[in-house]
């Protein structure tokens, strides 16, 4: 396989930028030459793969676009039309095959992606909150300078911060950011657990063409991409959900049963997810978390579930094993290799801490961002399957415990052993503890194809 | 969409093949059948309910006569029918990554296969040669296999707890509940509609 | 025997079309046109005959040309194909839906060559094994359970959850009542009804059972 060019590739698909403070900014087009005008601008703003050697920048700006976009853009039909439908489409029409219907339906989400009016994503990262506000200052320049696009709205989202530290936990106090996938090529350091299995155990990296376009995919070939080969090479595609969080639904359900359950609170919380809400993996320590293990690359998603084939550690339909069965459909595991998401995102709101009163209405929840190469084939499927479904779990139609869109019923089962403190456990009567706000699917390409969207100069042959 | 019914799709398929490949085809499906291991695959892919392989020899087209037009062909006809849960496309991408094997052996014999992997030729293969249902019936359509399964697992447990629930004293008929508790708790998921397709 | 698979039987009959131009609509239309209106869940003949599990009916219009290096021939009939996964044999699975729903296979099979009806038993067993195909590889992933078990299973199923989850933590005495009388009711409610859609409920009136 070729070397990827990381200056080709938009940083924010190679990199997790650990920082902290994120705004992003939803743009709107009025007029294609100004459009691209404002795009050629933006090239030698938008933040490359290339590595950070003479130390990190104190912000980060990328770019994105939805169909509707590209269209205003004024690309040629026929590349138009050659992208994959569900991404012509867009997230709101798919809403009922992704399971968002009643309270994820579009009707429900905030006014910004009820409409049909976001055509990019500007994606600014920032270390510190004047580099944000600086660099999207600089942002607002561009657009009025170009007059090449509106501002729509920004949404605001930075780590969490408990007790004066930042962390990575989500609010309901879950720590969050495990578990991205290893990629052929794309330069990180191999994690145990994170890419495929192999027969004799190992874990090797997956085929670079599960995430970026114009590369061998898992299956053995080019992933469908749109025409010309120059505009989809090196490009991915993005989907992006504002998840609302219903904090005190989620508080009083788990005060509620936890005296119920032998095994505790924490304990219980951890069943939901699969991890401790330290990030412990349950799998590996089921009894107490371990910061030993979650502290250590070399396992802290180093696990597998064969040998608890009935969930007694790690139930069958917790959160972590839903999204990556890794072994557990059997035949190595090969099933899931075409299924993995590369997530990207941040909460977004203020945290309430243990103990003091919250409410479901405040803003606030994660801010869901996946790279795919393919998004029917993985974002999509592990959302309708494997999140609001769990046939191949063996579950039937019950759902994810935190995500799923359970409208008051449903069940989650904690499988248990003879154990005192692990005993079998059903919840039932599921809330929606989380909501969908709206979002949409997202084109994220090359600094070439950027560079060609700028001067106008896409042909589809 | 008639080929779909509550959780379960009908597919049917047929493709040509020369006579003389027919008898290898036969070869391979009576080993299939006799040595139990081969089927082990397909068992653990578990969300096929019922599938079958039919061979029409050319010259065995049903004739009654009363005035039908005999069949004059040069190509045996494999028409196969699976009854499966999913889509389509998360059928065929299971079976292309870990059955391709199998699969190849089944079909090369049938004029223009290309090969179960890569999987885009192939998927365009099946929906060349694949045909549409008109009637479709299933006795439990919010049931998949799996539910299937699970469902005789609870029945079995249950038959087996309820020997005891007059005879034992409530201790040890706490003890038999637990005891069916974990026999069928990874079992125990409710039915329902399938998700949307299109 | 490959048509049987442990209690399954693995049906596929190739009915020849009539060709008659005269006919308007066609033979196979009016095939198609009857099947398109026949409901496929619990009001289908299939449901309130015995012993089918899963079928299907497909009016085959012809071969399919895969393209050339193959050559291109066609079929001179169309052909009814019905493949059925059933309880039983051949004799007793066709003698059921002969006895339960004849209408419904006159206005389906009238349109096929040499059709005698599903009055006489044993023209329409012969009939219907003058059309059968030996099932070549038959696949089941369960096989030993009958349509009827199946359903029962399935409702014990949600009953068995539902019972589980109301009665956590409670004291063994009351469970143990519980249970029994859990188990007298289950054992009284009468087998749900094949073909249907909606998660079950107690049927009160109407229907033939299964």
């Amino acid at each position: 396989m070729s070397n990827l060019n990381e200056t080709d590739i938009q940083g924010f698909v190679l990199r997790g930028y650990n920082m902290p403070f994120a705004r992003y900014l939803f743009l709107h087009f009025e007029d294609a030459a100004r459009a691209a005008t404002f795009v050629h601008r933006l090239m030698g703003e938008v933040t490359t793969g290339q590595r950070w050697d003479s130390g990190k920048p104190q912000s980060t700006v990328n770019i994105a676009f939805t169909h509707r976009g590209l269209v205003a853009l004024n690309l040629p039909d026929a590349t138009l039309l050659s992208f994959p439908v569900e991404f012509q489409q867009g997230m709101k029409k798919r809403a009922e095959i992704l399971g968002d219907t009643g309270r994820n339906a579009p009707d429900q989400w905030d006014e910004l992606w009820r409409e049909d009016n976001v055509h990019a994503w500007l994606g600014v990262n920032a270390s510190s909150p004047e580099a944000l506000n600086a660099r999207c200052a600089d942002m607002l320049t561009i657009m009025r300078e170009t007059n090449g696009a509106i501002l729509l709205a920004a949404q605001d989202a930075a780590a969490l911060v408990f007790d004066g530290i930042p962390t990575t936990k989500e609010h309901f106090g879950y720590t969050d950011g495990f578990g991205n996938p290893d990629y052929l090529g794309v330069e990180r350091s191999v994690q145990p657990g994170q890419g495929k299995l192999m027969p004799n155990g190992t874990w090797a990296p997956l085929a670079t063409g599960e995430l970026l376009l114009g590369y061998a995919d898992e299956a053995g070939e080019l992933p469908v991409a749109p025409v010309p080969h120059i505009l989809a090479s090196n490009g991915t595609f993005m989907v992006y959900r504002k998840l609302h969080q219903n904090l005190a639904t989620f508080r009083t359900y788990l005060d509620e049963h936890a005296p119920f359950y032998s095994g505790g609170k924490e304990k219980l919380a951890s069943k939901f997810i699969g991890r401790w809400r330290d990030g412990t993996p349950i799998e590996l320590s089921p009894d107490h978390p371990d910061q030993s293990i979650t502290q250590d690359p070399n396992r802290s998603t180093n696990f597998t579930f064969s040998a608890d084939p009935v969930g007694t550690r790690c139930p069958v339909g917790a959160h972590v094993r839903r999204v990556n069965p890794r072994d557990a459909f059997g035949f190595d595991g090969k099933l899931i290799n075409r299924r993995r998401i590369t997530r990207r995102g941040l909460p977004y709101g203020t945290p309430v801490p243990e103990g003091e009163p919250a409410s479901d209405t405040d803003e606030r929840g994660v801010i869901f961002i996946a790279l795919n190469a393919n998004l029917s084939r993985q974002f999509e499927f592990v959302q309708q399957q494997w999140i609001n479904y769990g046939n191949d779990s063996r579950l039937g139609n019950e759902k994810d415990m935190l995500l799923g869109n359970h409208t008051g019923q449903g069940r989650f089962v904690v499988q248990g052993d003879t154990a005192g403190t692990n005993p079998p456990f059903v919840c039932s009567n599921l809330p929606n503890f989380v909501e969908l706000r709206g979002g949409d699917y997202f084109f994220l390409p090359s600094i070439t194809a950027l560079g060609m969207i700028g001067m106008g100069l896409v042909d589809p042959r | 969409m008639s080929n779909i019914n509550g959780k379960v799709y009908a597919m049917n398929v047929v493709t040509p093949m020369k006579p003389w490949k027919t008898w290898l085809l036969r070869a391979l499906f009576f080993a299939l059948w006799h040595i139990k291991p081969l089927q082990q695959d397909l068992i653990n892919l578990s969300f096929i309910e019922f599938a079958r392989w039919v061979i029409i020899p050319r010259r065995r087209f049903p004739f009654l006569a009363h005035g039908q037009a005999e069949e004059d062909l040069q190509y045996d006809y494999l028409l196969f029918f699976s009854n499966f849960n999913g889509t389509w496309n998360q059928y065929i991408d299971a079976f292309s990554s870990v059955l391709s094997r199998g699969l190849n052996l089944i079909w090369r014999w049938s004029e223009k296969f290309p090969g179960s992997v890569p999987i885009t030729p192939f998927k365009e293969y099946i929906a060349q040669v694949q045909f549409d249902t008109d009637y479709y019936y299933t006795a439990y359509p919010y049931a998949t296999a799996n539910d299937l399964k699970a469902a005789h697992i609870v029945q079995a447990s249950l038959d087996q707890l309820a020997q005891q629930a007059n005879t034992a004293n409530p201790q040890q008929f706490a003890d038999a509940y637990l005891h069916f508790m974990l026999q069928v708790q990874a079992h125990l998921g409710n039915t329902g509609e399938a998700p949307l397709v299109s | 025997m490959p048509n049987q698979n442990g209690k399954v039987y693995g049906l596929t009959i190739l009915s020849p079309i009539i060709d008659d131009e005269t006919a308007i609509p066609s033979h196979d239309l009016q095939i198609r046109n009857y099947l398109a209106k026949l409901p496929t869940d619990e009001r289908s003949p299939f449901a309130l005959a015995p012993a089918t599990h899963l079928t299907r009916l497909v009016v085959m219009d012809d071969v399919i040309y895969v393209g050339m290096p193959a050559c291109e021939e066609h079929l001179k009939s169309k052909y009814l194909i019905w493949e059925s996964n059933c309880d039983g044999n051949l004799n007793t699975y066709l003698t059921g839906l002969a006895a339960s729903i004849p209408e419904h296979l006159d206005a389906i099979w009238s349109h096929c060559v040499g059709y005698p009806g599903a009055s006489n038993l044993q023209a329409f067993i012969d009939y219907m094994k003058a059309c059968q195909l030996e099932t070549t590889f038959f696949f089941a992933a369960v096989n030993d359970k009958s349509v009827t078990e199946t359903l029962r299973a399935l409702q014990t199923q949600r009953a068995v959850s539902d019972f589980i989850a109301n009665h956590q933590g409670m004291d063994p005495a009351r469970l143990q009542s519980d249970f029994n009388q859990f188990l007298t009711e289950l054992n009284a409610k009468p087998t749900p009804r094949a073909g249907i859609l909606t998660p079950y409920r107690d049927i009160k009136t109407g229907g033939r059972n299964e």
